[in-house]
C-alpha cells in the first residue's frame, strides 16, 4: 500500500519535525514540511500530498490564504486539508475537530492518536489510473 | 346855734362837719325847722355821697383792672392801684397831671392820645381794643382796653376815662398756642403722609398739602366741607365710610391698616390708622386719619417674596440637580468602575489569548515528543516510563490552564434554549458525583419541579454549576453537608434596592420573576479578606496544581453574559452559599 503523502505547514519547525517523525514513524506516512507560509502553495503543486496540514496564524500569509489559494487551484482544490490551529480549544474544536467552511479544524496540542484518526478519516483515496 | 354872727366861724363850723350856723336872735321857727330839714337832708346826700365815694375808692383801690381818668389835654386826674402797681409809684398824686408820655414808650403813648383824642372828638367810645404796651424800660405788656368819653351836668366832653386789663399772659398764651399750631401745620402740610381731620358728619375739616395732592385737588376749599365719596370709586367709599362710622360712633382706633386702593386707574398700597378726635369734655367730635403711602414697600416686599419663593424653588431645583448630580456621580462612579474592571478583564483577556495562542503551540510541541518518546524509546530504567506519564499529565494540566483563559478571553456565542434549571443541575451533579464520592459529604437536593423555563445554553450552565460544585466539594474534604436548592420568585423592592453591591438593580426589575439555585456548603468558607478576589483572575485559595484560578472568573463571565447574577458570600453558621440567578 502506498504511503499516504501529507504535507504539514507550520511556521513551528520543531512542531512539523515531531509531526513528520511520529507520522512517518508509523510507516503509513510520507511526510514533507514546510515551514513558510509563502511557499505552502508551491510545495502542495510539487508534492502533490493527499493531505495537507496547515496552521492558522503563520506569519506573512496565514492558513486562511492558503487555503483560499488552494481552492482556487485546478489540482490542489479537492485536496483535504486540515487545520491545526492554538486559536480554538478542544472543548470547541473537540478531539475530532469540527468543519467550517469546507475544513476541518484540530485544536492544538493534539495527540498523535487522534491527529492519526482525523488523517484517516479525512485522506484522500487514491483515484484510479486512468487508462 | 352861736350868739356870734361871724360868717368866718360859720364857715369854719361847716367845714368841720356842721350842718347849719344859725345865730341866736335871728332865728324865728320857721327858719329853725327848715334848717332843721335841710341839715337831715344834707346829712343824708353827704352820706350817700360818701358812700358813693367809698365804692369808687374800693373799685379803685382793689379792681387788677387798670381804671384812669384824663383831662381833656390826657392828662391823669386820677388812677387806680393796679394803674400805679403798673407804673410803679406808691403815691398816686405823682401821676396827676401827667400823661402817658410820662409812662410809656413814645409809640404807645402817641397811639393813646390819638385814640383818647378820637374818643373826646366824637363822643364814640373805644371798647376792647387790644393794646400793645411798651414800658420805658423795655417791658411790653398787652392790655384789653376800653376808652370812654367823660362829660360834665352838662354833656359837654371834659375829658376821657378807661379801663384797661392785662393779658400779657394770654397773649404769650395765644402766642404760643398760635406758634403751636403753625408749628403743627408746618408739620403737617410738609409730611409726605396724608393727614386729615373729619368731623362727626364724616366731612373733612383738615388737611394735608400731601392729602389733597393724593384726592387730585390743589386747594384746601376743594377739599374742606366733602366727604370720601366726592374723590373715590363707590367700593372705597363704603369701607371707608364703615372705618370712620365704627371710630366716630364706637371710638374704635384703625392702626396700621394695609389697604389697596385704585386711584386714577393706579394701584396704590396704604398703611392708615385712625383715631377719634375728642373735645375737652371727651366726647367724639371727629376723628384724625393718618395714611402713608406704602406701595414702594409692598412692591418691594411682594419682589422680595417672590425673590424667596424663586430662591426657594432653585434651591429645591438646585437640591435635586444635586442629588441627581450626586447620583450620576454614583453611577458614573460605578460604571467607571466596571469599565475599568471590563478594561482590565478585556486586557487580561487579550493577553490570555495570546499567551494561549503561543504556549499551545510549544505544548503540541512536547505533546508530539512525549508520544514519539512514549511510542519509540525502550529504557531498561522503570522510571523513563513513569517520567514519561508526569510529563504528559503536567502537559494536560498546562492545557486545560490555556483552556480556562481562552473561555474567559474569547467571547463565545451562546447556544440559547428554553431549559429546565433543575435539570440542568442534575446533570451537572452527575458529572461531580464521582468527585463527590470521594469525600464523606451528604448531598442534599431541594430542586424546584415547575420551576418556569430560562433561557439559557446548557453547556455553559453546566460547565458553571461543575465549577461551583467543585468548589464545595474542596471545601468540605473533611466532610460535610452539599445542599443544592433552585426555586423561583418575583423580586421584591427591598432586595433590589438593597442589595449590599450585587447589582440586582442593573440587570433585574422590582416585580420580575427570577429562578434561582443556591448550593450551600458546609466547608471552610472563604477568608472574609478575600472575599471580594474571588472573581478576580488566577486568584484561587485552592493548593497549587488544585485550582487553575480561573474557575470563578469564567463562571462569571458565563453567568453575565446570560444576563444573569452570581453572588458568593460566607454564611453566619459557616460554609459558604452561592446564588445564581436567571431572568425567566
Amino acid at each position: 500500500m502506498d504511503k499516504k503523502r501529507i504535507l504539514i505547514v507550520d511556521d513551528e519547525a520543531s512542531f512539523t519535525r515531531m509531526v513528520k517523525l511520529n507520522l512517518e514513524k508509523t510507516g503509513q506516512f510520507d511526510v514533507r514540511e514546510e515551514n513558510k507560509g509563502t511557499y505552502a502553495v508551491a510545495a502542495a503543486r510539487e508534492f502533490k500530498p493527499d493531505l495537507i496540514l496547515l496552521d492558522v496564524i503563520m506569519p506573512n500569509m496565514d492558513g486562511g490564504d492558503i487555503f483560499a489559494q488552494l481552492q482556487s487551484d485546478r489540482n490542489l482544490k479537492m485536496t483535504p486539508v486540515i487545520f491545526l490551529t492554538a486559536t480554538v480549544s478542544q472543548r470547541e474544536a473537540g478531539v475530532k475537530g469540527f468543519n467550517s467552511g469546507g475544513a476541518l479544524f484540530l485544536a492544538k496540542p493534539v495527540t498523535l492518536e487522534n491527529l492519526i484518526a482525523c488523517i484517516n478519516q479525512n485522506v484522500r483515496k487514491p483515484e484510479p489510473e486512468e487508462a | 346855734m352861736s350868739g356870734r354872727d361871724d360868717e368866718a366861724l360859720a364857715i369854719k363850723t361847716v367845714h368841720e362837719g356842721a350842718q347849719e350856723y344859725l345865730v341866736k336872735g335871728q332865728v324865728d321857727s320857721r327858719l329853725l325847722v327848715r334848717s332843721m330839714r335841710y341839715a337831715i337832708e344834707r346829712k343824708r346826700a353827704e352820706e350817700a355821697l360818701a358812700k358813693e365815694r367809698d365804692l369808687l375808692h374800693t373799685l379803685l383801690e382793689n379792681l387788677p383792672d387798670r381804671i384812669y381818668f384824663k383831662d381833656e389835654q390826657s392828662r391823669f386826674l386820677r388812677i387806680s392801684r393796679a394803674v400805679m402797681n403798673q407804673f410803679k409809684i406808691d403815691d398816686p398824686a405823682y401821676a396827676i397831671g401827667k400823661s402817658d408820655v410820662d409812662f410809656f414808650s413814645p409809640d404807645h403813648a402817641q397811639v393813646a392820645l390819638h385814640d383818647e383824642q378820637l374818643v373826646m372828638r366824637t363822643g364814640e367810645p373805644i371798647i376792647g381794643k387790644v393794646e400793645r404796651e411798651t414800658l420805658p424800660d423795655g417791658t411790653v405788656t398787652w392790655a384789653l382796653t376800653s376808652k370812654l368819653p367823660m362829660r360834665d351836668k352838662t354833656g359837654r366832653v371834659v375829658g376821657n376815662f378807661g379801663i384797661s386789663r392785662d393779658i400779657t399772659i394770654l397773649k404769650k398764651i395765644e402766642s404760643k398756642l398760635a406758634e403751636d399750631r403753625n408749628l403743627l401745620r408746618s408739620l403737617i402740610d410738609n409730611l409726605p403722609d396724608y393727614i386729615y381731620v373729619k368731623d362727626t358728619r364724616y366731612r373733612y375739616i383738615i388737611d394735608n398739602i400731601a392729602h389733597r395732592r393724593f384726592l387730585g385737588a390743589s386747594t384746601e376749599e376743594e377739599v374742606i366741607g366733602k366727604t370720601v365719596g366726592d374723590f373715590f370709586p363707590k367700593e372705597f367709599v363704603e369701607q371707608f365710610s364703615r372705618d370712620d362710622q365704627s371710630i366716630i360712633e364706637k371710638g374704635e382706633i384703625l392702626v396700621n391698616r394695609e389697604e389697596l386702593l385704585v386711584v386714577a386707574g393706579k394701584r396704590r398700597w396704604h398703611s392708615t390708622t385712625k383715631v377719634p378726635l375728642r373735645n375737652n369734655e371727651g366726647q367724639v367730635i371727629g376723628l384724625v386719619g393718618i395714611s402713608r403711602d406704602i406701595t414702594e414697600r409692598k412692591e418691594a416686599e411682594e419682589k422680595v417674596r417672590q425673590a424667596n419663593a424663586e430662591l426657594a424653588s432653585s434651591k429645591e431645583e438646585l437640591e435635586k440637580v444635586l442629588a441627581d448630580l450626586r447620583k450620576s456621580h454614583e453611577e458614573l462612579k460605578s460604571a467607571q468602575f466596571q469599565l475599568i474592571q471590563a478594561e482590565k478583564m478585556q486586557s487580561v483577556g487579550r493577553l490570555a489569548a495570546g499567551v494561549a495562542h503561543e504556549v499551545k503551540n510549544p505544548l503540541a510541541i512536547l505533546g508530539m515528543g512525549i508520544d514519539y518518546m512514549t511510542k519509540n524509546l525502550v529504557s531498561q530504567d522503570g522510571n523513563v516510563e513513569l517520567i514519561l506519564n508526569d510529563m504528559n499529565d503536567a502537559l494536560k494540566r498546562a492545557d486545560s490552564i490555556i483552556l480556562g483563559l481562552l473561555d474567559f478571553s474569547v467571547p463565545r456565542a451562546l447556544d440559547l434554549h428554553s431549559e429546565d434549571l433543575s435539570v440542568i443541575v442534575e446533570q451537572s451533579l452527575a458529572l461531580v458525583k464521582h468527585e463527590l464520592a470521594s469525600y464523606p459529604i451528604t448531598l442534599v437536593r431541594e430542586l424546584g419541579t415547575d420551576l418556569p423555563p430560562v433561557y439559557v445554553d446548557k453547556h455553559k450552565i453546566k460547565q458553571v454549576l461543575v465549577n461551583i460544585l467543585t468548589n464545595a466539594i474542596h471545601a468540605m474534604l473533611s466532610g460535610g453537608t452539599l445542599t443544592v436548592r433552585t426555586h423561583s420568585r418575583k423580586l421584591g423592592a427591598t432586595e433590589v434596592d438593597h442589595d449590599h453591591g450585587w447589582r440586582l438593580a442593573d440587570r433585574f426589575r422590582v416585580g420580575e420573576t427570577v429562578v434561582i439555585c443556591e448550593t450551600i456548603d458546609t466547608g471552610v468558607g472563604i477568608p472574609p479578606e478575600k472575599l471580594a478576589k474571588i472573581f478576580d483572575p488566577f486568584f484561587t485559595t485552592k493548593p497549587t496544581g488544585k485550582g487553575t484560578g480561573l474557575g470563578l472568573t469564567v463562571t462569571k463571565k458565563i453567568v453575565e453574559l446570560h444576563g444573569g447574577t452570581i453572588d458568593i458570600r460566607n454564611r453566619s453558621e459557616g460554609g459558604v452559599i452561592v446564588t445564581l440567578m436567571f431572568k425567566v
